[in-house]
């Protein structure tokens, strides 16, 4: 009998190793696993997709958890953390287990465990570009009912095209947190130094690469250039805006895509310009350059002229650059026309998450009046919502940069890639060859006739993904 | 007394302890290795996207393969990878076993330096060698400038890339390593000192007397290290070559991260997953049968 209650102190021993093992095994993951939240039973009817949501009204019948999952780099979870905690504060009895996972690898691994779970995050921030991918999968929920019904936010309030990339089949899914753009960011300083004019709305193509080539020097005369002029990563997201402008296409269809058109004349010609700026120019790092010191690190160091990329990186620009120079920003250059890409994240709510109720009058308060100005405080967003964009919350700070209406003042410009389910691997394969043709180890020909045939595939593949649905 | 108390009423026999204390291992084996495999190999016939349950789509994820050439690619380079790295792993680990295994403070050192680049986290030793293999201000080309020579971006040019990464997978053969030198010391020096007495040199004594009885060792080393090769290299290869460039590292055990989790292409990761099973399952048969045969080979002397 007794050897039988020692059999049983041994088997739970085991069993706690097994447990310690199996902690041990799990991914490296530098966030909290929080667990999900328990069914709290809404109030509504739980079964039905499309209730009619009295909570903004009532905040007194909201209660429980609900888990929101971020993709966010060190220097920008701030503001969401205060986003979380406006937002108790808003509704006593309301947690909101926010979960940044600033690796792109490790969050997409966590995501998808977590949906295949079945207990996925109630509410989480995606890009655009990533959200046809989820949308196939039948995985979110519509808000069309819940946005008809809020009185908190209208869909009139919101920049019509930005609403429009999370739209998919018809169907509204997430709401959009911002409409941030492709922008120049520039240091105003090396420019004044140089004695190049300050870019300006309207400014062209010749003045963008005449001011990249006379920010371009070797400033301690060793032979080696030591600060460049420009800094623009050779990637779908950042040529696109380059092919629009010269009048090209990046793809036949944007609502229903079935092949790249890069091989236009037009298209060609930007491609060709694009990659001139290395090749011909010179005035971007060389690849030995680019793996010594990334773009970024470079333009935070004082030792690029412009810099390429979106509003995302103004909360970190403001943090590590401090007042070692002034900077702003500009538009993006023009050519035959003007035109910037499109970056935006949206709240979705998962159909499989517990709470929908709590998740809408969360995801209507982050991206209300209240949740998107204080956002835009951080920096982090151009704000979504129109009359908060318009408003001195975005427009004016005491950081850097001045010229936040330029923002505003593109958003008619501000063109997309589509929405397609295979869209990240197409990105995939054309970001290889726009490197090659760039770093000089192809033909811009060749790269367009290589990113035509290898996305082939990706094309059919969205459009049998469409069809079967 | 109550020390004692648990003890006395507990007298397994041999076996039963044996069982016992193999049991934590083996339900950690079944649990974690077995079940997951078993499963894996099963949705390796599905499509799977893992929002939706799977489907059985027969061999449709194992034809996929023939018209797919990010894993052709992926195949191509990690098949390259373990020719190239295995046999210097190998080589490197019997080498540098024979070179360390002697007494003194200084050999303990070298042989814990040797062992060290096996047990760092694989982030930490991934950023040191991004410090390192650095084009402008990394040791290497500093060293090479220091005599004249231009150095290159390593990890930007094809060639250099992929050689960076059997450089670096080849510092961590700290396992390899002790196990040589484990079997090094099993060799009786009686054995050798009798072959000294009777006039074999330094390399005859290695060649007649070390190699034959390393042997088994050496299989059970290069066939365990085939395995751990095409599985290896993740962290690492992601963080300082990011794939590339133009996909020259990018390996199987990346293509099935991405599949699965970028992709959501999680039965077609299975069925690759399986691959890499069945591979792994075929070269531990060759290890069993060359081992048996070498054995036999050595009893009939």
């Amino acid at each position: 009998m007794k050897a039988a209650v020692r059999v049983l102190f041994v088997s739970v021993g085991i069993l706690l190793a097994l447990a310690v093992v199996a902690c041990g095994g799990a991914p490296p993951t530098a966030v909290p696993t929080n667990p999900p939240p328990p069914p709290t039973n809404p109030p509504a009817p739980t079964a039905a997709p499309t209730p009619a949501p009295v909570s903004t009204s009532a905040p007194a019948g909201l209660s429980g958890e609900i888990s929101f999952y971020i993709n966010e780099g060190a220097d920008e979870v701030e503001g969401f953390e205060q986003l979380a905690e406006a937002f108790e504060e808003q509704h006593p009895g309301v947690k909101i287990n926010l979960v940044n996972i600033p690796n792109d690898d490790e969050f997409d691994q966590k995501i998808a465990a977590l949906y295949a779970a079945k207990t996925p995050p109630d509410v989480i921030n995606i890009n655009y570009r990533r959200f046809g991918q989820f949308a196939i999968k039948d995985v979110l929920i519509p808000v069309d009912d819940y946005l008809k019904a809020s009185t908190v936010m209208k869909i009139d309030d919101f920049y019509p095209q930005v609403l429009d990339a999370f739209k998919f089949q018809g169907k509204q899914f997430c709401i959009p947190q911002n409409i941030s753009s492709l922008e120049v960011y520039y240091n105003k300083d090396l420019f004044e130094k140089a004695n190049v004019p300050l870019p300006k709305a309207g400014w062209t193509w010749d003045d963008f690469l005449n001011a990249a080539k006379a920010l371009t020097k070797d400033t301690n005369g060793d032979g080696k250039i030591d600060q460049y002029g420009l800094g623009i990563a050779p990637s779908t997201i950042r040529l696109a805006p380059f092919i629009w402008a010269h009048g090209g296409e990046l793809v036949d269809n944007v609502d229903r895509p079935t092949k790249l058109t890069l091989d236009s004349p037009a298209a060609m010609e930007a491609f060709q310009w694009f990659v001139d700026l290395q090749n011909k120019h010179h005035v971007v790092p060389s690849k030995a350059d680019e793996a010594t010191e990334g773009d970024q690190s470079r333009f935070e160091h004082g030792t690029m002229g412009m810099y390429l990329n979106s509003r995302v990186e103004t909360p970190e620009l403001r943090e590590t650059i401090e007042e070692a120079f002034e900077w702003d920003v500009a538009p993006m250059p023009s050519d035959k026309t003007t035109a910037t890409i499109l970056h935006s994240d949206g709240y979705c709510i998962s159909k499989d998450g517990k709470n929908h109720d709590l998740a809408w009058a969360f995801t209507e308060f982050a991206n209300g009046p209240v949740g998107q100005s204080q956002l835009a405080k951080t920096g982090r967003t151009v704000p979504s919502m129109k009359r908060i964009a318009e408003s001195n919350d975005f427009l004016v700070s005491s950081e850097p940069p001045a010229n936040n209406k330029m923002y505003l003042d593109m958003i008619p410009n501000i063109r997309r890639v589509p929405v397609a389910t295979t869209w990240l691997e197409v990105e995939g394969a054309l970001n290889n060859e726009i490197q090659r043709a760039f770093y000089g180890d192809a033909t811009v020909q060749e790269a367009v006739s290589a990113a035509i045939q290898n996305t082939q595939e990706y094309f059919k593949q969205n459009l049998t993904d469409l069809g079967s649905q | 007394m109550r020390r004692s108390f648990p003890l006395r009423l507990f007298h397994p026999s041999y076996r039963t302890q044996l069982v016992l204390l193999l049991l934590p291992f083996l339900l950690g084996v079944f649990v974690l290795i077995l079940l997951p495999m078993a499963a894996t190999f099963l949705l390796g016939f599905t499509d799977y996207d893992l929002f939706t349950a799977p489907r059985w789509n027969n061999f449709a994820n194992f034809g996929h393969w023939l018209v797919d050439q990010l894993f052709q690619r992926a195949l191509y380079n990690s098949a390259w990878f373990i020719l190239i790295a295995v046999p210097l792993r190998v080589t490197g680990a019997l080498v540098l076993a024979l070179l360390l295994n002697r007494s003194g403070r200084a050999f303990g050192f070298a042989r814990a330096s040797v062992y060290v680049p096996t047990i760092i986290p694989e982030v930490a030793y991934a950023l040191v060698w991004l410090l390192i293999l650095n084009p402008g201000f990394g040791v290497v080309n500093l060293a090479l400038q220091a005599f004249g020579i231009q150095g290159v971006p390593w990890l930007t040019i094809p060639f250099t890339a992929r050689a960076s990464v059997v450089v670096m997978w080849l510092f961590q053969l700290g396992e390899g390593f002790i196990l040589m030198l484990a079997a090094l010391q099993m060799i009786s020096h009686e054995m050798l000192e009798n072959a000294a007495v009777d006039g074999a040199n330094r390399w005859q004594r290695f060649r007649h007397i070390v190699l034959p009885l390393l042997v088994p060792t050496l299989l059970l080393l290069s066939f365990r290290d085939i395995a751990l090769t095409f599985q290896g290299v993740f962290v690492t290869g992601l963080l300082t070559t990011e794939n590339g460039p133009y996909y020259t590292t990018y390996f199987l055990p990346h293509y099935i991260f991405d599949e699965a989790f970028g992709l959501f292409r999680y039965g077609y990761a299975s069925a690759t997953t399986a691959l890499v099973y069945v591979v792994t399952l075929a070269i531990v048969a060759g290890q069993v049968l060359a081992m048996r045969r070498w054995f036999r080979l050595e009893e009939l002397d």
